[in-house]
């Protein structure tokens, strides 16, 4: 076999306007992509900007998810075949 | 013994000594206010920008050749900062090591300040929208988790006693779970945590991308190969894949590059193979925390 092909980057993108603060579904109350991915790429965490200005700041109620580790990524697509919104997608 | 032991243990391991524990010191460095901060928004850590960068695709950033030795010197200098002005949401000072059942149960019969909480897991929660209630927090930081519901088991008692402490470490440990001790900041402590890799941050961050947020613990795992009959049950205890069975041998292998020393394997073997011994007694092994 010839040198591995050097891999490149992988870009996993999230629609927020579809599962997010403003989208019609809240991670809190799904996180499937959260629990199917093997090497836990995603994180959920408070929306940065909002907390605030949050009604009750202990409780923040805008919340989305971030692909934070990108780089241990296998390309499985688990997460793309369990989001019940085709909310995300994988290029390279 | 590491370098927070010669700095902050008093001639003893830096979570042995007694004063990191004290409401005198959370006091004194107003860690209340401290932590609250830190906490509200904790699951944002990784996300928020420092010096212009997030965590974000951390293993792709630190691969860059001049901004990722920068990126690699700011995250180590920040999760050891002993400043003075440390910034909270930056979770700066904070960093955890790994230890036996035996210890930990020691920090909570003897060690931990009142009150003690056992709230929901934080890094089980953002990366697997998981809520477990395993953490095992204790001094001020009790007081602020109690204030964020999310943190908070309503069906259960969250405050809990000594002994209750130490019954759950048991029964987490012989799940598979890690304990580990945290300062947060340096030198005040008031966590155990009960971890499983990859769910938590700091395994990750040490496994992947080599940034140290667990300390490997002050002790190493011992297999006596004779007494091992090849069973394998404690292949599926390890949290770190250090424990490999290897059929033509009829045994198993432990990779010491990945294994911490948890001794959490210890629970799977019938027949005393494995043991737990201090770290410093094997020169080759001795300051690779
Ligand atoms: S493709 Fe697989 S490894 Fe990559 S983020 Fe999705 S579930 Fe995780
Ligand atoms: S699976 Fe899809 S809808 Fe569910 S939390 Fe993930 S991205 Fe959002
Ligand atoms: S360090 Fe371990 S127990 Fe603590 S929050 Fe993270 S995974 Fe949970
Ligand atoms: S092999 Fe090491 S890391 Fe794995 S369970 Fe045993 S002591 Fe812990
Ligand atoms: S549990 Fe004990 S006897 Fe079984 S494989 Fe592991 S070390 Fe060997």
């Amino acid at each position: 076999m010839s040198k591995a092909k050097k891999k490149k980057r992988t870009k996993i993108r999230i629609d927020y306007s579809i599962c997010g603060e403003k989208g019609k579904i809240d991670p809190r109350n799904c996180g499937l992509c959260m629990r199917a991915c093997d090497p836990a790429v995603f994180i959920m965490h408070e929306t940065l900007g909002t907390e605030k200005q949050q009604k009750d700041i202990y409780d923040p109620q805008d919340w989305r998810i971030t692909p934070i580790w990108g780089s241990l990524c296998s390309r499985c697509f688990k997460c793309v075949e369990v989001c019940p919104e085709n909310a995300i997608t994988i290029t390279w | 013994m590491c370098q927070w032991c010669m700095s902050h243990g008093a001639g003893k391991k830096w979570y042995m000594n007694a004063r990191n524990y004290s409401d005198e010191l959370a006091e004194e460095s107003n860690m209340k206010d401290y932590l609250t901060e830190q906490w509200m928004n904790f699951e944002q850590v990784y996300i928020r920008k420092i010096m212009g960068f997030s965590s974000k695709d951390l293993g792709y950033k630190l691969k860059m050749p001049i901004i990722g030795r920068v990126l690699r010197w700011r995250a180590e200098s920040m999760i050891h900062s002993q400043k003075k002005k440390r910034n909270p949401v930056r979770a700066d000072g904070h960093f955890g090591q790994v230890i036996p059942l035996e210890d930990a149960q020691i920090i909570m019969s003897e060690l931990a300040a009142e009150p003690i909480i056992c709230n929901y897991c934080m890094c089980r929660w953002m990366q697997r929208r998981k809520k477990e209630a395993v953490c095992i927090n204790f001094g001020v930081l009790s007081e602020v988790l109690e204030k964020l519901p999310r943190f908070i088991p309503k069906d259960r008692v969250v405050r809990i006693d000594r002994e209750t402490a130490v019954e759950k470490l048991e029964e987490f440990n012989k799940k598979g779970y890690i304990s580990s001790v945290w300062f947060q900041p340096i030198p005040y402590i008031n966590a155990v945590c009960s971890c499983e890799s990859p769910e938590c941050g700091a395994f990750t961050l040490r496994n992947n991308f080599d940034i140290n947020v667990m300390y490997k613990a002050e002790y190493i795992i011992q297999l006596d190969q004779d007494k091992c009959q090849g069973c394998k049950s404690c292949v599926a205890m390890c949290q770190l894949s250090a424990i490999r069975f290897i059929p033509s041998m009829d045994r198993v292998i432990i990779d010491y590059n990945k294994c911490y020393g948890c001794g959490v394997c210890r629970h799977a073997c019938k027949n005393d193979a494995l043991k737990l011994i201090p770290r410093e007694e094997y020169p080759g092994f001795d300051g690779t925390y």
